[in-house]
């Protein structure tokens, strides 16, 4: 019995093992032969978590493994594959820049790997001493490659800043889920939502919850956490900060759509208030304060905060439309993301090397053509302009807030998005209609390919979009 | 035909699309003589809608559609009434000889590939707009004509006015499109229908809801932003920046209309409230004398032709606003007259502007004989648009006269105001179409000639058209005003008025304006300085307004993430803390849920409030300390003063780790300072100090309240209960801590163990690494 049950579970978590294993594996490979082997141990990384990327979609079976510390749902494979696309291509696309930036250390896969693994374990966590080890597993190999640029002030700087920030928000974390255990005697969700919903709450589990809630909107940088995003963006190397914006967040944000959606869902009313406040400010933050930035790295971290803002409308409704525009949200937010990163990584002048201002990419459309193409649509579909994916983003999540009636919530987020738009539009009309200043250097293939995808998926997601509508709806089915 | 009308009709919609796909390379290729084979593509479309001329004027609905997103309910679908239709035919008929005229009027430009791409993506969405059945898709292409007009506006990149222009229009109408959709979100959230079609046929609910005002507020900020009205008009002139082909198409025939269709369209079911029947009027008679005013300013002819048109959708909102069934059909009337000539007079400035050099009315005269093909053009669509006998545009201020001397008594004082600005664009009409063509010749840049086909045949059609449906009114009110009037009223109308003049109270106002008219005209450059003179006196307008706006957002921005994101970590440390102390302080205070006041320990034993003395000195030892190492090793008191505490009441394996811990924290931080500099002093001025010590008491209050407030609560006695009565049986153990220690908790243990052994190997290793040199990881040993 026992073994069954043990040969289920490891079964359910196989993506997982192979990337543990694996990457124990890869560091031992890389310890062993030295720097040398920094390609090989890329390349390997790289196949490491394509494996468990189909494993996660070709193998079936669901449910509970581990005595129900472990949930292999529909929405827990949606969102592993989310995240393990978006490690799998800031991997990739680091490997131009690994020179440059000094990444060209066998660490730096093996970490990624690792972190990819946290995101995973994460996202699947159905228990808060789960959700607590995936989480700390994810957040200290940021740490480690946020400041991996040893010899540049920046570098260290950011990865000390967010280590810091992030112990705090760990420590709040932490001190949330003993009280919510303390109130309810469980650490696993479904026992937590079966006393929340047969009990009258008490004060002290509201603010254990709060507190939970304040660790998962500090990994999403959400305001009033959100102060890390724009010092760590800019600071740490530019491949890194692709990697931030891409995985951690998806991860993060459905472990915050789990814990809402499952364990606290019977206080929907409690919960809601936060998410909006949350929603709202970051929407309002990532809005403004993004119009002042010149570097584009700075500005693509209030872009970020804003977006999660949006994101966590749909949350807010706190039902199957929400939840589905939510992972609908994360999915287009992070191909869009994903291709600006890349674009920003080709901004490479053939005398000088990385720019990363605004300015610099004035009059692209004569020189990069393509690129400038590329990147006014993903600018457009930033700004939530239609036809393009990131409207439909932001259609349904307003679409759900509104089915919940949270009127003033949509409308205050359609207002902010269109001063979003404004931030957005200016870097198309420094594209188009600017003077161009100096060319960039030729732009390597795989940053080609991933801002053509990513431009691609944008542009034709209205015609195709359908199919992955019916994915995050299916996931969203988990919860509800 | 029947059979296969849906398929041909969707095809028809992507026509001008496709075109566009291929103008670029087709240009390339053929040269300007592309022109004349794109122009194919709407001529094709218009022959295609004119199939439904019979069936659409014979009260029926054409609709047909494809499902797009099935799970979500979304399909692309789109029907055609009066309204649709009569817009469709003007968009792809007029988008011909634009199209054509664009071939003549950008001969030789280098981009004039993009520009042709340009003009028919912008046809394809406008198309797209006033077909839309459900609401995203009308939305979508909403916002398409703003994003194409952007392009088409900015065509010209090189100047910095036409950038500006291009970015104003599309925050302008983006901005407002968002609004509409938040409009179109209440309009589906109180009826629970997403389709125009079934929207127009409700019967009750919509007025009634308390939502309303809402909707109807939203609606009409998007409508009004896209046909310019006050106080969002200033857009327009500015968009004058494009070339002249899409200030005919976009800018006075097509696309500012697209606002004044979503009115029409939405009068059935959101008309004849108070709400619409103010606000509509108001902003429109506004948008009306304040256009004709500014128009009669300008010497720029395109100037003077956008601030008309301006000025027209003023009437046109104006009187949809009334929305009784004359006041609608003189809308329909004006709207197709309007397109009619503006298009006409915008091809024949554009003309001029071509073959002289230049667009300014004082510097152009006695053109009569250079162009007379264009003179006669503009002649006709001159006397359309002062209204003249004869004319559509006779027909269309006979009728409005008539809606508006028949209405109640506050029709007066919008019949003055229609009376006032009809008089002045009468002036305006024959200041662009006679006053350039008449009088001596003057020198101009360029050497006058008559344009290429290409540049009259446009408005040599559209001027025509304007005299021909006069002349058979009866024709045309059959298939177009009556059927266009009747979607708007959602009920049946029939449109008779002819060419004839009737007398009456209608005529005499026309000849009144026709006499105000004329004087203005014969008097124009003293009106003109007058105007100058009035608005100077007036100050800076919306436009200048705009740019304050936009200036102030981005320093309101600046300004706001100084403050916020200064990149000083103690600073976002002391934001997280403040708002620590907030969340833990502010809610039991409002919610009246503080702890109770506990009740001092009775049984406190020495050694227990010896200790707790110890861990308070410890920590006053922190507070005070002055340099690093100190606060670490007085830190490690508190801790070892806490580790006894817990060992005092009975947990050895929590004291335990507790005192494992805080020995590997003293080491470890105690290891990093010795690499550290330890002399930095506490530079914080006093100021600093006070208000970081009244936010960390802040926070320790907060958890203190909430520790109290928690143990309060019932203590739960389930594990104590267990470990009580099974230690014994089960484990065979006589002590209950070293049972759950090594039985219970056995793994737990041992995973604790370790990561206590891999930490002080950590440690060790640290001490190695400490002789290192600065680059090296470990070989310095």
């Amino acid at each position: 019995m026992t073994a069954e049950i043990l040969s289920l579970s490891l079964q359910l978590s196989m993506p997982e093992i192979i990337l543990a294993v694996g990457a124990l594996a890869l560091l031992m490979i890389g310890v062993f032969s030295g720097d040398k082997s920094t390609s090989t141990v890329t390349g390997l990384a790289v196949a490491l978590l394509l494996v468990a990327g189909l494993w996660l979609i070709f193998m079936p079976g669901e449910g509970e493994a581990y005595g129900g510390a472990f949930m292999l749902d529909p929405f827990a494979r949606f969102m592993k594959v989310l995240a393990l696309i978006g490690s799998i291509v800031a991997m990739v696309m680091s490997v131009g820049r690994a020179q440059s930036d000094q990444l060209d250390r066998f660490e730096f896969p093996v970490l990624l790997v690792l972190s990819t693994l946290g995101m995973m374990l994460l996202i699947s966590a159905n228990d808060l001493i789960a959700l607590y080890l995936g989480l700390e597993l994810m957040s200290l190999a940021l740490y480690v490659i946020a400041a991996f640029n040893r010899d540049s002030i920046r570098s260290t700087e950011a990865g000390l800043k967010y280590f810091v920030l992030g112990a705090l928000s760990s420590g709040m974390m932490l001190y949330g889920m003993s009280l919510v255990y303390g109130f309810t005697g469980n650490t696993g969700f479904d026992e937590i939502a079966g006393i929340l919903s047969s009990e009258p709450r008490h004060m002290g589990l509201i603010f254990g919850m709060v507190f939970v809630l304040a660790g998962a909107c500090f990994k999403i940088s959400a305001v009033p956490f959100h102060m890390w995003t724009p010092d760590v963006y800019e600071g740490a190397p530019t491949p890194v900060t692709a990697f931030f914006a891409a995985g951690p967040k998806v991860a993060a944000m459905a472990i915050l759509v789990r814990i809402v959606s499952e364990a606290f869902l019977p206080i929907l009313a409690d919960w809601r208030q936060i998410i909006v406040f949350v929603s709202i400010a970051s929407m309002l933050l990532g809005s403004f304060a993004a119009i002042g930035q010149r570097n584009i790295k700075r500005l693509m971290a209030y872009s970020s905060i804003g977006h999660m803002g949006y994101a966590l409308v749909g949350l807010a409704a706190g039902t199957e439309t929400g939840v589905s525009g939510v992972v609908l949200y994360m999915t287009i937010y992070m191909i869009m993301t994903l291709g600006t990163f890349a674009c920003i990584m080709a901004m490479r002048r053939k005398e000088g090397g990385n720019v990363e201002n605004v300015d610099d990419l004035a009059g692209l459309s004569s020189t990069k053509p393509f690129m400038a193409i590329v990147l006014t649509a993903l600018m457009f579909s930033m700004a939530g302009i239609p036809p393009l994916a990131g409207f439909f983003a932001k259609y349904f999540v307003f679409v759900a807030a509104i089915e919940a009636k949270l009127y003033a919530l949509a409308v205050i987020g359609v207002l902010s998005s269109v001063v979003g738009a404004y931030y957005y539009l200016r870097i198309v009309k420094l594209m188009w209609f600017d003077e161009a200043q100096g060319e960039f250097a030729r732009i390597s293939g795989e940053l080609r390919l991933v801002f053509g995808l990513s431009g691609l998926f944008v542009t034709a997601y209205v015609l195709f979009g359908g199919p992955i509508g019916t994915a995050a709806n299916a996931a969203a089915k988990s919860f509800f | 035909m029947a059979a296969n009308a849906p398929a041909l009709t969707f095809i028809v919609l992507f026509l001008p699309i496709l075109a566009a796909v291929l103008a670029p390379g087709l240009t390339r290729f053929l040269g300007d003589r592309a022109a004349w084979v794109l122009a194919l593509a709407p001529a094709l479309a218009f022959l295609h809608f004119c199939t439904f001329l019979g069936e659409v004027a014979g009260g029926e609905v054409v609709t047909g559609g494809y499902a797009w997103v099935p799970s979500f309910n979304l399909s692309f679908s789109w029907f055609l009434d009066g309204l649709s239709l009569t817009f469709a035919l003007l968009i792809t008929g007029i988008g011909t000889l634009i199209v054509i005229y664009s071939g003549g009027y950008m001969k030789g430009h280098p981009d004039q590939g993009r520009f042709l791409a340009f003009i028919l993506l912008f046809m394809g969405a406008m198309l797209g707009l006033v077909v839309s059945d459900s609401f995203l898709m009308l939305f979508v292409y909403w916002e398409l004509t703003s994003i194409t007009s952007f392009l088409l506006i900015g065509f010209d990149h090189e100047r910095e006015a036409a950038r500006r222009a291009a970015l104003q229009a599309l925050v302008v109408t983006g901005g407002g499109g968002l609004c509409l959709l938040a409009g179109l979100v209440f309009l589906w959230n109180i009826t629970g229908v997403t389709q125009l079609s079934l929207l127009v046929h409700l019967e009750n609910g919509l007025r009634e809801s308390p939502f309303y005002l809402a909707a109807l507020v939203l609606v009409l900020a998007g409508a009004f932003t896209k046909s310019a009205q006050f106080p969002f008009h200033f857009w327009l002139p500015n968009a004058m920046e494009a070339p002249t082909p899409v200030s005919a198409y976009l800018h006075s025939a097509t696309m500012v209309k697209a606002g004044v269709y979503l009115l029409m369209r939405l009068n059935p079911v959101m008309g004849q409230t108070p709400a619409w029947e103010i606000l509509l009027p108001f902003f429109g008679g506004i948008t009306l004398i304040s256009g004709t005013l500014l128009a009669v300013r300008q010497t720029d002819l395109k100037l003077m032709l956008a601030y008309t048109t301006m000025a027209s959708l003023g009437l046109l909102v104006m009187l949809t606003g009334f929305g009784a069934p004359h006041a609608v059909e003189a809308a329909v009337l004006y709207l197709i007259a309007h397109s009619l000539f503006k298009g006409a007079l915008f091809m024949v400035a554009g003309t001029v502007d071509h073959e002289t050099g230049t667009r300014d009315l004082t510097k152009l005269a006695g053109l009569r004989a250079a162009m007379p093909i264009t003179f006669g053009a503009a002649l006709l669509a001159a006397l359309s648009m002062g209204g003249l006998p004869l004319f559509f545009g006779f027909l269309a201020k006979e009728e409005i006269y008539t809606a508006l001397a028949a209405g109640n008594p506050r029709a007066v004082f919008f019949t003055g105001l229609a009376v006032a600005g009809n008089a002045l664009m009468f002036a305006i009409a024959f200041a662009v179409g006679l006053k350039p063509f008449l009088g001596p010749r003057i020198e101009t840049p360029k050497h006058p000639h008559e344009g290429p086909a290409a540049l009259w045949l446009g408005p040599v059609v559209l001027a025509a058209l304007g005299l021909l449906a006069a002349l058979f009114s009866g024709l045309a009110h059959r298939y177009v005003s009556s059927p266009m009037a009747s979607a708007i009223t959602d009920q049946k109308v029939t449109v008779d008025i002819t060419s004839m003049p009737h007398l009456g109270l209608p005529l005499m106002l026309s000849i009144i304006t026709m006499v105000l008219g004329a004087l203005v005209y014969w008097r124009l450059d003293t009106a003109r300085a007058l105007m100058v003179r009035a608005l100077e006196n007036l100050g800076p307008g919306p436009d200048r307004g705009f740019d304050r706006l936009i200036c102030g957002l981005v320093r309101l921005s600046v300004a706001v993430t100084r403050f916020v994101q200064p990149g000083r970590l103690e600073i976002y440390i002391t934001a997280t803390f403040i708002l620590l102390a907030l969340t833990l302080l502010v809610p039991p205070l409002v919610f009246g849920e503080l702890p109770g006041v506990p009740a001092w320990p009775q049984n406190l034993l020495v050694q227990e409030a010896a200790f707790l003395l110890i861990a308070l000195i410890g920590i006053l030892a922190v507070v005070r300390a002055t340099d690093r190492l100190t606060a670490i090793v007085s830190l490690g008191i508190q801790g070892f003063a806490v580790a006894v505490i817990f060992l005092l009441f009975g947990a050895p394996d929590l004291s335990f780790t507790q005192f494992m811990v805080e020995t590997l924290s003293v080491v470890i931080l105690a290891l990093v300072m010795t690499r550290l500099r330890l002399s930095p002093r506490d530079h914080r001025p006093v100021g600093q100090m006070l208000f970081d010590a009244v936010v960390a008491t802040a926070c320790g209050l907060g958890f203190t309240l909430l520790l109290m407030k928690s143990v309060e609560a019932p203590f739960d006695n389930l594990l104590t209960d267990f470990f009580n009565a099974y230690s014994k049986t089960i484990a065979h153990g006589a002590n209950v801590v070293n049972v759950i220690i090594v039985d219970f908790r056995g793994t737990d243990t041992l995973g604790e163990i370790a990561v206590v052994m891999i930490t002080g190997l950590a440690v060790l290793a640290l001490i190695r690494v400490r002789a290192g040199s600065r680059t090296g990881s470990g070989e310095g040993r």
